[in-house]
């Protein structure tokens, strides 16, 4: 469970995130959506604890897993990358040949992932945060470099780690079709504050409020 | 000429290796783990003692050296410890110019890409240890031209150590030292020579650490 109220976040004189409350329950995949700047990262790094709000309060007792939308690789090899992101285990090798087999960089294990493409150095940043076990999965774009295999292999290995472990997902996509896709709740954000809030079903094809209305009308589904 | 004088030039080249070599170690020791904290950190004043570790980059070696002879002076504060003249008051007067480089260096090499880093480590619940570590390696290359400077600033130093060392003859005499006293003596020639050596010295610490670098690149 997280639970957000009254958070606000100032960046000199702007107000880029504004949000009463806000509650994640463990098990449900939650899609944010919304135009570029309108706070979605601002927001996931708040609910990880990346940042701190300058007012409100984030409630929770979850573990969080949390990936960024800029991603970096480290200077390792790609099998180091993620042996080193890996919490205790006895079986480290074992779990880390799995990941690597699921997001498709078993043949590129051993290279330095400074000298990986764009996207197979996002899949890299994905199999860092889901080789650990947490509550909640925390992504900011998680396959926006990807081609549609990619996307694919990544929303797949989202699926089965949700499916495993039965964690909660809390996802920023530009993609209605990854959204409808994934989730069972579609946040969208405007100006930093939320607009809309529902099943993806409803609130893609039919929004409450004009400007939800607006938004998806640019989306060709 | 230069082999005549090849006992008490090696062990000159000794004493300057040795005081190059842990005023180098003590200055990183010292240097880089504050260098990478004010690059992760925020906090006022922040940006006034990157100002002043960047002035003191600019101190005049003679001057760190007065300060701290008359620190180590039998009058001073830390007189009675009584090690005016050694190897050890040297390297105290060459951390004093260093640190602030190393600090200065460090920091703006590692926070180029902090942030980012940052983030990426909290959000994988990496411990604060973790994440300095994972500054460190992320930015060796860089790092390691940080320890070159530091080699090297020291190595070519003399105003400092002249001033604390007192240019003693099989005790705290190093090649720049060295290199003064032969000029002013007229010995131009043999003060040359000893230029070329302290820059193979230069060269070959250059070359090792080069091959540091690459044989982790893989
Ligand atoms: N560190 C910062 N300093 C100043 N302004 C910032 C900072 N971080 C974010 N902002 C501003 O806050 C607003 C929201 O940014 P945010 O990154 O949350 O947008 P976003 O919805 O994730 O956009 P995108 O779809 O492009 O990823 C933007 O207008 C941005 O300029
Ligand atoms: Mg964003």
């Amino acid at each position: 469970m997280i639970k957000l109220q009254n958070i606000k976040k100032i960046y000199g004189e702007r107000t880029v995130l504004n949000i009463d409350g806000l509650s994640f329950t463990k098990g449900e995949t939650v899609a944010i959506v919304g135009p570029n700047g309108s706070g979605k990262s601002t927001l996931l790094k708040i609910i990880a604890g990346v940042i701190k709000s300058d007012e409100g309060t984030v409630e929770t007792n979850s573990r969080m897993y949390y990936l960024p939308q800029q991603n970096i690789p480290f200077r390792k090899s790609v099998r180091k990358n993620i042996l080193i992101s890996m919490e205790n285990a006895d079986d480290k090798e074992i779990r880390c040949n799995e990941i690597l087999a699921e997001l498709g960089l078993a043949n590129l294990a051993d290279k330095n992932a400074k000298g990986l493409s764009g996207g197979e150095c996002q899949r890299l940043a994905l199999g860092r945060v889901l080789i650990n076990e947490g509550d909640f999965l925390v992504l900011d774009e998680p396959s926006s470099a990807a081609d549609i295999e990619g996307t694919e292999m990544i929303e797949n290995a989202i699926r089965k780690y949700k499916d495993k472990t039965g964690c909660g997902v809390i996802m920023t996509t530009h993609s209605p079709v990854q959204a409808l896709k994934l989730a069972e709740r579609v946040i969208m954000l405007c100006d930093g504050k939320i607009v809309e809030d529902g099943r993806p079903e409803e609130l893609l094809i039919n929004p409450k409020t004009q400007w939800g209305k607006k938004f998806i009308s640019k989306w060709k589904l | 000429m230069l082999m005549s004088m090849d006992k008490e030039l090696l062990q000159i080249i000794g004493v300057t290796l040795r005081m190059s070599f842990f005023s180098t170690l003590i200055s990183c020791l010292l240097g880089m783990p504050l260098g990478v904290l004010l690059g992760k950190s925020s906090f006022k004043g922040k940006g006034t003692i990157i100002k002043l570790t960047g002035t003191f980059m600019g101190l005049p070696p003679v001057v760190a050296g007065l300060i701290v002879y008359m620190l180590f002076s039998k009058n001073g504060i830390l007189g009675s410890l009584d090690i005016l003249f050694t190897v050890e008051v040297m390297v105290i007067a060459q951390c004093m110019l260093i640190v602030p480089v190393v600090i200065n260096l460090t920091h703006s090499i590692t926070s180029v890409n902090s942030a980012c880093l940052i983030e990426t480590a909290k959000g994988l619940n990496f411990s604060k240890g973790k994440t300095a570590i994972l500054m460190l390696t992320e930015n060796k290359t860089a790092l390691f031209s940080v320890v070159l400077s530091a080699f090297g600033r020291s190595i070519a130093e003399v105003g400092a150590v002249s001033l604390v060392g007192g240019n003693i003859q099989w005790k705290t005499r190093v090649m720049t030292t060295a290199i003064m006293l032969e000029t002013n003596k007229g010995n131009f020639s043999f003060a040359l020579a000893l230029g070329i050596i302290l820059l193979l010295i230069s060269f070959t610490v250059n070359i090792i650490a080069s091959f540091a670098v690459k044989e982790d690149k893989q």
